[in-house]
């Protein structure tokens, strides 16, 4: 079976090898399809090592399902400028699938 | 040893620069001695010493307050004018460092405070329809998404997830919900 190649636009930008490395991952690990996605805009306001952080950021709590069913969840924040290019690169696909 | 050896210029520049890339990025293996021996050879130990642990005090307190640049200049000003001080020389090549290493070093202790795993890349692809001969169902087009994460000074770990055209217009919804929250937020006074 030949493997099929990833986004053209992505293929561009990337080297062969990590393009390769990207469909192998793609390909053959496991993929979950997600059950819940929660989300809070916070404000990290002071830490021991910085007392004037001030900046805001986007806590998400995400409930992703294997093959088997069995739940899991995974936390990872994002800063405003990564939360904007999360959002962006959503509009990209939804555009795409939409034309599929 | 004259006083001059512990002056401001191109030493002192390497100086912060190597200091920033011990204390906020991480970076391994910088020695006081390695310092010492590669910027400022003829300054004895027992003297490099205290200079080298203001200097850290010094770029410490202005990444902490994260100090714009009138509170950088009084802050600087102050350091002048007290016993065992900066030089107006060394005031001048700290000012110049802040300014343009300022927003990669907030980037760094904004990473160091966060404990959760970070959003490190997202790669996606669309799967097409696809139809078999044994079957009359027509699969739908499908996005798989890869979302890599990782805590501060750990490895990445790769999250693979698959969505229909449902689930992705629902993503959607939600992520303009939080835009929205985020529009709230920054127009607010502080």
């Amino acid at each position: 079976m030949k493997a099929p190649l990833p986004h053209p636009a992505l293929a561009q930008r990337m080297q062969i090898k990590d393009c390769w490395a990207l469909i192998r991952r793609l390909l053959f690990e496991a993929r979950n399809t997600l059950v819940d996605f929660q989300w809070k805009l916070g404000m990290a306001v002071s830490s021991d090592t910085c007392r004037s952080l001030k900046y805001p950021y986007v806590a998400v709590m995400l409930k992703v399902a294997d093959h088997s069913g069995q739940v899991k969840t995974k936390c990872f924040e994002m800063t405003i400028p990564q939360f904007q290019n999360f959002y962006r690169q959503f509009k990209e696909i939804a555009a795409v699938i939409e034309t599929v | 040893m004259a006083a001059g050896e512990l002056e401001g210029g191109k030493p002192l520049s390497g100086l912060l620069n190597a200091l920033a890339q011990d204390t906020f990025h991480g970076y391994p293996g910088i020695t006081e001695e390695l310092l010492r021996s590669q910027l400022y050879p003829e300054v004895a130990p027992e003297e490099f010493r205290p200079f080298l642990a203001k200097m850290r005090g010094i770029l410490k307190s202005i990444a902490s307050a994260d100090m714009d640049f009138n509170q950088l200049e009084a802050f600087l000003t102050a350091q002048t004018k007290k016993q065992g001080g900066i030089t107006s020389d060394q005031a001048a090549v700290i000012s110049k460092f802040w300014k343009s290493h300022k927003t990669k070093i907030r980037e760094s202790l904004m990473n160091q405070s966060r404990w959760n795993s970070g959003l490190r890349g997202l790669s996606w692809r669309v799967d097409g329809k696809s139809q078999s001969r044994h079957s009359a169902q027509i699969h739908t087009p499908v996005a798989i998404i890869e979302l890599e994460l990782g805590k501060y000074g750990q490895e990445s770990e790769f999250l693979c997830l698959e969505f229909d055209e449902v689930k992705v217009n629902q993503i959607l919804k939600t992520l303009s919900e939080v835009e929205e929250s985020i529009s709230t937020l920054i127009s607010q006074p502080n």
